[in-house]
């Protein structure tokens, strides 16, 4: 897609978002859209870990966890202000993805998967474990923000405002050359190395990276929540952010968002689809990996280029040697 | 103490059948399917229906276990294996296994029930049996005759070295003829059949759950990672062990760490043998 | 028959990248055994053998994939053996595939401009901030891809889908990428197999273009015809041993080298 057809899809998007508290009486459609932010705060960073740099990591639902049980413990039970709170929540989930991804991530594909799924299981363990921090099987309640964002409206207004900054984030690292990088690590670690990219170091710095937007992302989901308890983190949520990214296409910072924002909105408006609930995510994964595995993105993306007249003529190569030898002579010149 | 220890080999009989499940299908595909841990709870779930809801005998739940078991197998090389090796993205496999695993998970629970339940009795026994009861010894028993039976399969049988052969290099095999495709649909028929028979057997230590089949694979692969991969004494090795130190880890200082305690051995043996204690060097985990 | 020393064997030059005599070893086997090679800067160096004489392996010696059982790998002058892939492109010693090895999803140009990759090294939070620094950097590199690609006759694929590319095209693509990382040396694995005859003329201007920069090439191919008409020095394996090496009238017309090609 370029740039004109995103505007196309972004700007009227980015108006309705914006002034949905003003054209919906619905409290809880402002709800679900605050929740698709909080959600799109995560699922912007794990995009740059699954979509990008190919690492399949399935226990983001943990960083999750940790992050809102942060937020809740330190804002509600120990009174800190809630913005410092929140910092620390990105901070201390930015460390335990730096603590996951040292040993998991030089693991082959299969190995990290378990390994990630295993810190969620774990995380959900010891939340319940120290009762006495985190209330156990009882919960926790979580504050909520100072004003003007202490309404409904007022939260989904920070909300928006933390994915617009994710997506401007990740957005600015997927179109340069660092994304180029975690690509070439994705499909072809061995090109990757060959042109001099630090394989290991940037798998690293994004699941870092992926970490801190889990931990804001929690914050903000907790306090949307306003209580939490072990169950809110159930692992099919993990499952559920991997799906979002999947389907909306991997590669893409637009796809995965619209991915989260159907696959939310979607069992709400249609019934039948929230009896199913993680059925319905397995299988539309399934389907997607089976008949479209670049996502659903790609789908439109072929379906204009079989709406676009082709060149069938095959053009042969013809190099033009003096042009070569000035782009070499001009490159090296920068030395 | 002696049931902490019994109880401990008992689970960690369940966790080696898994692993060896995992090997099964491995060898012919290189693939480690995250459905594999659900066999078994297809097992023990399909086993609990037909003996308790169904109330027919023991026999025929057992029958219906191993064909729910085999019939998942092959039901997972059809959808998500075979179709997906062909492409050249190496983790697509790894997609569509937890696709079809979570599928799966979530269609036996909104049939069965979110609520695990019991599991029949087998064999007629007091249930104050203690150490003795079925419920350790038919996860162990049946663990050993497993292991035991693959050793046969593969080393006396024609079709078991066929197995071998393509698990050392499935290129040269169908360069000689050998019909790699049937054998890996074979394959998983086999390790299906074997994970519904393990979860079968293992039903009144688990008890029927939807659940059981993902931390089944967890736990199944680090019993197969601590072991080795590939290695059939290994993944019997691996699973032992883990299953005393849960049960040891529980009695000493509760039960809420099992996940914690199953990751940090498992962290201990790959920093120490990368490749699992009986594993082969240079075995290109995927 | 062992490589004798032979007139015209100079010191190893100081700007060169050479393997002393190195040997391979894999278990029992014996993929290299005491060969030398010297690719000076500017030169266009074939190295020919039949199938299994090591071609491959001592590529993947002077480009970082394996490292020597013994002998040294250097590049002017500095031990090169323990330096990774990634090291040695940083150093400017580009390589290109067998099969060629493209990002897929990815347009032409950012295949190519992928290989500018270690003249920005760039940083994470710099990127992800949008500093105008690493904007002006992606725009320069983008344009200089551009002239590349132009350069070797790609101009009409530039924005296309890199997996749609015919075979042709994804090598020269290849060698776009590896000239985006400046080089000093680049080496080139088989990059004639699959093209027309037309193609591995103007893949021979290509080269000739780029050694004239001052970049030295190494040439593996089985094309030998190909090899004697651009190149300055041949090397030439058989069964992991040097059997000669010299100019290309010297080595096609060694009686040895005649012989391990057309059979005793």
């Amino acid at each position: 897609m370029n740039t004109k057809t995103r505007l196309l899809w972004i700007v009227p998007g980015a108006v309705a978002a914006l002034s949905l508290p003003l054209w919906s009486n619905d409290q809880y459609q402002v709800h679900l859209a605050a929740l698709i932010c909080c959600y799109w705060v995560l699922i912007a960073g794990l995009n740059l870990v699954v979509g990008y740099t190919g690492q399949l990591s399935i226990g983001h639902v943990g960083l999750l966890s940790i992050g809102a049980y942060t937020f809740a413990i330190l804002g509600g039970k120990w009174g800190w202000p809630a913005f410092a709170s929140v910092a620390v929540a990105g901070a201390l989930c930015g460390l335990c993805g730096l603590l996951l991804g040292l040993p998991s991530l030089r693991l082959p594909g299969f190995y990290f998967a378990m390994a990630t799924m295993a810190f969620a299981l774990i995380v959900g363990e010891f939340v319940l474990a120290q009762g006495g921090l985190t209330g156990g099987g009882v919960g926790l309640p979580v504050p909520g923000f100072p004003p003007p964002f202490d309404t409904p409206e007022g939260f989904y207004y920070l909300a928006v405002i933390a994915a617009v900054v994710a997506s401007v984030l990740t957005w600015n690292v997927a179109r340069q050359m660092y994304g180029r990088g975690l690509i070439a690590i994705r499909d072809n670690p061995v090109t990757a190395q060959a042109v001099g990219v630090p394989v290991f170091r940037a798998k690293l710095t994004t699941f870092v990276f992926s970490g801190v937007t889990a931990g804001i992302g929690g914050a903000l989901f907790g306090s949307l929540q306003s209580y939490i308890t072990p169950d809110t983190f159930h692992f099919e949520l993990s499952l559920f952010f991997f799906v979002c990214i999947i389907i909306g296409g991997r590669g893409s910072i637009l796809g995965p968002f619209l991915g989260v924002a159907v696959l939310t909105a979607l069992p709400e408006l249609v019934a039948p689809l929230a009896k199913l609930g993680n059925f319905f995510y397995g299988l539309l994964l399934l389907l997607v990996v089976l008949v479209v595995p670049e996502g659903i993105g790609r789908v439109f993306e072929l379906i204009a280029q079989r709406l676009r007249p082709r060149s069938a003529v095959s053009v042969p190569v013809a190099p033009d040697l003096p042009r070569l030898a000035r782009a070499i002579a001009s490159i090296q010149a920068l030395k | 103490m002696l049931m902490v220890i019994v109880s401990g080999l008992a689970i960690g009989a369940l966790f080696a059948a898994t692993a060896l499940s995992y090997n099964v299908m491995y060898s012919t595909s290189k693939v480690l399917s995250v459905t594999t841990g659900h066999i078994a709870m297809l097992g023990g779930v399909f086993g609990a229906y037909a003996i308790s809801a169904l109330g027919q005998p023991w026999w025929l739940g057992l029958i219906a276990a191993i064909v729910v078991g085999g019939l998942f197998g092959w039901l997972t090389d059809l959808i998500a294996i075979r179709r997906v090796l062909a492409r050249s993205d190496e983790h697509l496999w790894l997609l569509s296994t937890l696709a079809l695993a979570t599928m799966v998970q979530q269609a036996v629970g909104l049939w069965w029930g979110t609520e695990p339940k019991p599991f029949p009795r087998l064999i007629t026994q007091d249930f104050s049996a203690g150490i003795a009861d079925q419920k350790f010894w038919l996860p162990i028993g049946l663990a050993a005759l497993m292991a035991i039976g693959l050793e046969f399969f593969y080393r006396r049988t024609m079709y078991g070295k066929l197995f071998l052969a393509m698990s050392e290099d499935a290129f040269a095999a169908r360069a000689r003829g050998v019909s790699t495709d049937r054998i890996r649909v074979a394959s998983y028929v086999i390790a299906g059949s074997l994970g519904g028979l393990a979860g079968f057997a293992a039903g009144q230590l688990t008890f029927a759950y939807f659940a059981l089949g993902l931390t089944l694979t967890l736990n199944g692969f680090i019993a197969l990672a601590v072991g080795g991969l590939g290695s059939n004494v290994g993944a019997l090795v691996g699973g032992l062990m883990l299953g005393l130190l849960n049960t040891f880890a529980s009695y000493f200082f509760g039960g809420e760490y099992q996940q914690t305690i199953a990751v940090g051995l498992l962290m201990v043996v790959l920093l120490v043998k990368p490749e699992g204690l009986l594993g082969a060097q240079n075995v290109r985990p995927v | 028959m062992m490589h004798q020393a032979q007139p015209g064997d100079a010191i190893v030059g100081p700007a060169s990248l050479s393997a002393s005599v190195v040997s391979k070893e894999f278990g029992a086997v014996v993929a290299l055994n005491q060969v030398s090679l010297e690719l000076r800067p500017g030169e266009i160096h074939g190295l020919i053998g039949p199938n299994g004489s090591g071609k491959t392996t001592l590529l993947n010696l002077l480009s970082g994939y394996y490292q020597p059982t013994s002998g040294a790998i250097q590049l002017r002058g500095e031990e090169l053996a323990q330096a990774s892939v990634r090291r040695r492109a940083q150093l400017g010693v580009a390589r290109t595939f067998q099969k060629p090895r493209l990002l897929g999803t990815l347009s032409v140009l950012d295949n190519v401009v992928l290989g500018a990759w270690t003249h920005v090294e760039p940083g994470f939070l710099a990127t992800a901030l949008g500093l105008p620094q690493i904007a002006r950097a992606d725009r320069d590199l983008l344009d200089q891809a551009t002239e590349l690609l132009h350069g070797v006759g790609l101009s009409h694929a530039i924005e296309r889908r890199a997996n749609l590319l015919e075979h042709a095209e994804q090598r020269f693509l290849e060698i776009a990428r590896g000239l985006a990382m400046r080089p000093g040396f680049i080496l080139l694995d088989e990059p004639a197999g699959g093209l027309s005859n037309d193609e591995i003329d103007h893949l021979g201007g290509i080269i000739r273009t780029i050694s004239d920069a001052g970049i030295g090439v190494l040439l593996v191919e089985h094309h030998t015809d190909f090899v004697f008409r651009v190149c300055d020095r041949v090397t030439t394996l058989d069964v992991g041993r040097m059997i000669r090496h010299g100019r290309p009238q010297d080595v096609r017309n060694d009686p040895e080298v005649i012989r391990v090609y057309l059979g005793a």
